[in-house]
C-alpha cells in the first residue's frame, strides 16, 4: 500500500510542477497564455514525445538507445532524396526501411554479439549522421506536397483543432502505454528490466523481447520523422539533432530511471511537456539560445540528481513495511 | 515398499569439465510423496548433480529416467516442461513483482479471445490462482499484492517454494532452501516442506550441506562425495553421526 502511494506522488508531483510551470508563465511570460501558443507547444514536443515513448520501453528493459537523432536524419534524408524522383508512398516505404536498418544494425550487436547497448548506439548515433550528410550532399532537401501534413488540423476531441505531428505523438503514447500496462509483452520488459536472471531462468526470452523493443524504436524513429519534415518541409544535415539527448532527459524526468524495472509512459510524457513548456516560455522571453542549451542541461542533470533521490527514498519506505 | 515406477531413476550419470571430474557414475532412484535429501560438503557434486537432472548441465555419460521413461534436457526449458522445477539458491524471483507475478512468471495467463491474439495479461484471473496455491501450502503472507522485495528471505523462499509447487507435475528441486536464513525463518520454510510432502503429488529433492536442517524433513539420504554417491539410506537406518561420517569422509576405506 505504501509504495503505491509512493509511486502515485511520483507522477503527481510532477503533474503539479507542469501546472505551476504553465500558472507562472502565463502570468510572467507575454503571449504564453493562448490555445495558439499551447498548441504550438504540443507541436514542439511531439517528435520528441513520439521518440520518448519507445525510449521509455528500452529503459524499463535496462536498454538505451541514442542513435535516434541520427537515425531520425537517416531517414528522412533517404525520403526527401527519394521523393525528388519518385512518388511519396515510394519514399516514404523506403524512409521506413532506412529506420529499421539502424535498428537491426543495433539488435545483432546488442542481442546476439552482446555489446552494450549504450556503446552500439553511440556509434551508430555517429555514423548515421554522416550517413545522413553523404546522402543529402551536406545541403538540405525539400520534400514538396509534404508540408499538408504538418499544417493540416484535425478537430479530433470537438474542442481544439491539432495538428497531425500531434496526434501521431498521441496515438504512440496511447499505443505504447496500453502494451506496457495490460500486455505480457509489457509485463516482461518489466521483469526483464527488474532482474534479467530471474526473467531469463523463467523462460523469458529476453533476446526476442529486446529485439522487437528495438524495432518499436524503428517504427517510432520514422513516425517522428514524418512528423519532422511535416513541420519544417525538408530534410537537413541538422535534423533530429540531439534528439536522443531530449527524449533521455524526459524519459529520465518521467520517472523511469537508468536502472530500469520501473515508471510508465505517462510519467514521461509529463516530462516531455513540462521541456517543451520551459522551451517555449524562454523563447518567448526572449532569453538568448546559449542559454535555452543551459537550461536543457541542467535540467537532464537535475533528472539524473531527483532520479538517484527518488531511488534511495523508494529503499527506505521498503524498509519500513 | 511398493513396487510403483520411481518419479526419477538416475543411472550411470557422470560430467566430467576438462580433465576435472565432477560426478562420477551416480545412480539413485527418487520416489513420489517422498522426500530426499542431497548431501555433501562444498565441491561434492551436488549442484552439478541438480543442474544436470534439472537441465541447465548436459551430463557427459549416463542416463535419466522420469517416470520410466528416458529423457534427455537441453535446457531449462525442457526439464520444466517435462514436470521437474527447480528452485535456485538465488530464488530466481523478480523483487518489484508481487507474489502472483512471480509465481506466473513467463508463464503468464492471457485473456480470452481477442485478447489472446493481443496477448492481454488476465490478472484477476492469475491472482484467483495464485491465492489458492498459496492457502495450500500453508504459506502466511501479510499481503499479496506487496512486491517479494518487502519481504523477508524466509517469505521469499517460500513463494519461490509456492511457484515450483504450482508448476511442478513430478519432481521439485530445492536448490540450499535454508542456507541463507536464520533458525526461525528456516523452521518455517521446513514446514512448508512438510506440506508439500502430504499434500502434493511431487518427489522433492533437497540439496543442502546442513544435515541439521534436513534431518527432520527428509525420508532417504544421498550423500555426495568427491563426485561419487557413497551413500543412499533410509533415515531409520542410520544415525546423525553416520551421515557426518559419510560426508567428511571419516569412515572412508
Amino acid at each position: 500500500m505504501k509504495k503505491r502511494r509512493v509511486k502515485l506522488t511520483g507522477l503527481q508531483t510532477r503533474v503539479l510542477v507542469l501546472v505551476l510551470l504553465v500558472v507562472i508563465f502565463s502570468i510572467f511570460v507575454p503571449y504564453f497564455l493562448g490555445i495558439d501558443n499551447f498548441t504550438n507547444i504540443l507541436v514542439n514536443g511531439s517528435v520528441v514525445g513520439i521518440i520518448a515513448c519507445a525510449m521509455t520501453l528500452l529503459l524499463v528493459a535496462r536498454q538505451i538507445d541514442i542513435s535516434v537523432g541520427s537515425s531520425v536524419a537517416f531517414s528522412a534524408a533517404v525520403f526527401a532524396a527519394t521523393a525528388e524522383k519518385h512518388s511519396l508512398i515510394f519514399s516514404l516505404v523506403l524512409a521506413l526501411l532506412a529506420a529499421c536498418f539502424v535498428a537491426v544494425i543495433n539488435i545483432v550487436s546488442i542481442v546476439y554479439l552482446r555489446i552494450e547497448s549504450i556503446i552500439v548506439t553511440l556509434a551508430c548515433l555517429i555514423a548515421f549522421r554522416g550517413l545522413t550528410k553523404v546522402v543529402l550532399d551536406g545541403r538540405s532537401i525539400s520534400v514538396q506536397n509534404f508540408d499538408f501534413i504538418g499544417a493540416h488540423r484535425i478537430n479530433l476531441f470537438g474542442i481544439v483543432a491539432l495538428p497531425i505531428p500531434v496526434l501521431i505523438c498521441f496515438f504512440v503514447f496511447l499505443y505504447f502505454a496500453l502494451i506496457m500496462k495490460y500486455t505480457k509483452y509489457g509485463h516482461h520488459m518489466y521483469a526483464i528490466g527488474a532482474n534479467p536472471e530471474s526473467s531469463r531462468l523463467a523462460g523469458i526470452k529476453l533476446e526476442l523481447q529486446i529485439s522487437k523493443a528495438f524495432l518499436l524504436m524503428a517504427l517510432a524513429v520514422f513516425l517522428a520523422m514524418i512528423a519532422s519534415v511535416s513541420m519544417i518541409g525538408m530534410a537537413a544535415p541538422t535534423t533530429g539533432d540531439r534528439l536522443e539527448f531530449l527524449a533521455l532527459t524526459a524519459v529520465i524526468l518521467g520517472g523511469v530511471g537508468l536502472a530500469g524495472g520501473r515508471g510508465n509512459v505517462l510519467g514521461t510524457l509529463v516530462a516531455v511537456l513540462i521541456l517543451a513548456v520551459i522551451d517555449n516560455a524562454l523563447v518567448l522571453f526572449g532569453v538568448k539560445p546559449f542559454w535555452q542549451e543551459v537550461a536543457r542541461g541542467g535540467l537532464l542533470l537535475l533528472a539524473i540528481i531527483f532520479d538517484q533521490f527518488s531511488r534511495t527514498r523508494d529503499k527506505t519506505v521498503r524498509m519500513e513495511v | 515398499m511398493s513396487i510403483q515406477t520411481p518419479v526419477l531413476r538416475v543411472e550411470g550419470l557422470s560430467k566430467n569439465y576438462g580433465s576435472v571430474q565432477a560426478l562420477e557414475d551416480v545412480s539413485f532412484e527418487l520416489h513420489k510423496g517422498e522426500v530426499t535429501a542431497l548431501l555433501g560438503d562444498n565441491g561434492a557434486g551436488k549442484s552439478t548433480l541438480v543442474k544436470c537432472v534439472a537441465g541447465s548441465l548436459y551430463p557427459s555419460k549416463g542416463k535419466i529416467f522420469l517416470d520410466g521413461q528416458e529423457v534427455s534436457f537441453h535446457d531449462p526449458g525442457e526439464a520444466r516442461l517435462a514436470g521437474i522445477e527447480t528452485v535456485y539458491q538465488q530464488l530466481a524471483l523478480v523483487e518489484t513483482f508481487d507474489i502472483t507475478g512471480n509465481l506466473y512468471l513467463g508463464r503468464e495467463v492471457t485473456t480470452r479471445g481477442i485478447g489472446r491474439l493481443l496477448g492481454v495479461l488476465d490478472r484477476k484471473a492469475m491472482r484467483g490462482l495464485a491465492l489458492d496455491a498459496v492457502k495450500e501450502f500453508g504459506a502466511r503472507f501479510p499481503d499479496l499484492s506487496a512486491p517479494v522485495q518487502t519481504m523477508s528471505g524466509g517469505q521469499r523462499q517460500v513463494v519461490a517454494m509456492t511457484r515450483g509447487a504450482f508448476w511442478g507435475k513430478k519432481l521439485l528441486l530445492l536448490d540450499e532452501p535454508t542456507a541463507a536464513l536464520g533458525v526461525k525463518e528456516s523452521k518455517a520454510v521446513l514446514e512448508v516442506i512438510a506440506k508439500l510432502r502430504e499434500q502434493s503429488q511431487l518427489a522433492l529433492l533437497i540439496v543442502s550441506h546442513n544435515m541439521e536442517h534436513v534431518w527432520q524433513s527428509c525420508d532417504r539420504m544421498l550423500v555426495l562425495r568427491r563426485g561419487q554417491l557413497v551413500a543412499d539410506l533410509r533415515k531409520e537406518e542410520v544415525t546423525k553421526n553416520d551421515i557426518v561420517a559419510h560426508i567428511t569422509g571419516a569412515n572412508a576405506k
